[in-house]
């Protein structure tokens, strides 16, 4: 039988919301906030059509709490914000790494720091996304660059917070969140989404942080049969406070091992004419655009240039970046931002590749040209060492 | 019609510009198995101040998703008209609205100004201006058909009557004014 397919014209960020609802978010609390807000609008429709609830709260600190508490209780949960409020989040981003809750957290960015410029994108957040929260730990991020993605990418956000209870930020920027587009919104297959174990024991033996050696334990909801003990404070198996110092070494290792291990299954990447260049773009979220562009002008004027686009931010595709680091004679490096994921890189560059960036950080999207003329500098600058 | 059509609605915040767009990419998307974005550009105030829509339609996959090379400007507020008529090239055509707008001459772009609050005041409500414009740019550019357009309109309003029948009429409206160029 072939699926119901649905063709729409709509915003990044309201395909953000039909994802979480086909991915199986059932609960939604949040505090609108500019270029999120859409979010928080179609999730007040759509939510409550689906069997769902929408609660508007007080602040991002309040609504961070509620996702946290709602998917405890067993409800797929996710909450949208923007720079200030993903900022406020970041205490309770660390509860829901600690206590292992699943939940998605999407940031749409936008200039900042603080207020900044409420309208316009950014993507300042890619550092803050991964250690904006105090502490070891492992964090996934996924980053959209088209609507398609906004709906896709946010099945695999549900699924991977399902699959290692952890929190997911979905790092998107107001690009993609207001960019209006084709989107394919699909019934999606039962087995393509992934709902978090559940304990078959016996209630007196659940151990909510009993851990396997592959995998983490299953976590029942609260006012179930099973008693579940949830803190932020360092605890044991059973979820009691624990201050032994080899219990600590344990469960702080486990927060970020359980990503970092799983690194094939959680890193996703985009190859665009990657097999034979020159150089390489890398890029992640709306700058995504601009590079692929900046790619095809230049292939037309018969320079080998390609795009490695990073889908997962975090855990950062070291492999792949590496890969094109060996392959290229420069990795040129868009962003809306100073210069955060090109540190990445050049962490990585072992290989005496030229590694560059375009930054833009006044509100306004790297243009194709701009990465053209960055282009023709490294040839420039580097006809030396590429002969 | 070129592979790649690029359009900008200016005007402020409150004209339905950004309505105007989404109807112009639905019709495209939805209707004629192209490819369309809209970006929108405004200030943190919600109406009064200068905003712009960007809308691209393509065979192509669309990439950058902002206007590079304008082929259509529309203009319904002098801030607008008075910030792309000197930028624009003379293979791009500019409307505007000449009820609120003073023109310049010697532009490099071949303008058209159109009674276009006028008109959406006789239709009957100036938030028509949009539908209106709508009109204009499909008579003049073709760059969707008259019946994409149309059943755009009717998938959306359909369940209001009075308000589907308005802007039915308004779009017309554009359709015909183009017609007397």
């Amino acid at each position: 039988m072939t699926k119901k397919q649905d063709i729409r014209f709509i915003q990044g960020n309201v395909a953000m919301v039909e994802g979480a609802i086909a991915a199986g978010a059932r609960f939604y609390a949040g505090y609108p906030i500019t270029p999120s807000s859409e979010v928080a609008e179609a999730s007040s429709i759509r939510l409550p059509q689906e069997d769902g609830l929408y609660v508007q709260m007080e602040d991002e600190i309040a609504s961070i709490a509620a996702i946290i508490g709602a998917s405890a209780s067993g409800k797929k949960s996710y909450t949208a914000t923007s720079g200030p409020g993903f900022s406020l989040m970041q205490e309770n981003l660390g509860v829901a790494i600690m206590a292992e809750v699943p939940c998605v957290i999407i940031n749409v960015q936008r200039s900042g720091p603080s207020t900044g410029l409420a309208t316009k994108p950014a993507q300042g957040d890619f550092l803050q996304s991964r250690w904006g929260t105090h502490g070891d730990h492992g964090i996934i991020v996924l980053s959209p660059s088209t609507v398609q993605d906004c709906f896709d990418l946010m099945i695999d956000a549900f699924n991977y917070a399902e699959k290692y209870r952890t929190p997911v930020i979905f790092l998107a920027d107001e690009i993609v969140g207001h960019i209006r587009e084709k989107v394919v919104i699909r019934e999606v297959d039962e087995n393509e989404i992934i709902n978090r174990a559940q304990p078959d024991c016996e209630p007196e033996e659940y151990k909510p942080f009993n851990h396997t050696e592959n995998g983490v334990a299953p976590l029942a909801p609260f006012g179930d049969k099973y008693v579940v003990r949830l803190s932020g404070s360092t605890h044991d198996e059973r979820g009691f406070p624990c201050s032994r110092p080899d219990n600590a070494d344990k469960f702080i290792r486990h927060y970020t091992d359980k990503i970092e291990k799983n690194y094939k299954d959680i890193v996703k990447v985009r190859k665009y004419n990657l097999e034979d260049v020159d150089i390489t773009l890398v890029a992640f979220g709306g700058s995504t655009r601009s590079a692929l562009e900046a790619m095809n002008m230049a292939r037309k004027e018969g320079k080998k240039v390609g795009v490695l686009q990073l889908v997962t931010l975090w855990p950062f595709p070291e492999d792949e970046v590496i890969d094109a680091l060996i392959n290229s004679k420069a990795v040129i490096v868009p962003e809306m931002n100073l210069g955060q994921m090109i540190r990445e890189v050049k962490r990585l560059n072992d290989f005496n590749t030229v590694v560059q960036g375009v930054n833009r950080i006044d509100s306004m999207a790297i243009t194709p040209k701009e990465i053209l003329d960055k282009i023709a500098e490294v040839e420039n600058e580097s006809s030396r060492i590429f002969g | 019609m070129k592979s790649r059509y690029e359009i900008i609605l200016s005007g402020v915040g409150g004209q339905g510009l950004v309505v105007g767009g989404t109807i112009l990419g639905e019709a495209a998307t939805m209707f004629e198995n192209l490819n369309s974005t809209l970006t929108t550009s405004y200030g943190v105030e919600t109406r009064g101040t200068f905003t712009k829509s960007d809308v691209i339609i393509s065979k192509d996959e669309i990439f950058f998703p902002e206007v590079v090379e304008e082929d259509f400007v529309l203009a319904l507020a002098q801030v607008s008209y008075d910030k792309y008529a000197k930028l624009i090239n003379e293979n791009c055509i500019l409307v505007y609205d000449c009820n609120s707008i003073d023109p310049v001459d010697h532009l490099k772009a071949r303008q058209y100004g159109f009674p276009i609050t006028d008109a959406a005041r006789e239709i009957g409500n100036i938030a028509t201006a949009n539908i209106i414009s709508l009109g204009l740019i499909v008579k003049m550019t073709g760059v969707v058909s008259v019946e994409s357009v149309t059943n755009v309109l009717k998938e959306q309003f359909s369940k209001k009557p009075k308000i589907y029948e308005m802007n039915l009429n308004a779009f017309n409206k554009g359709l015909e004014m183009a017609e007397q160029l």
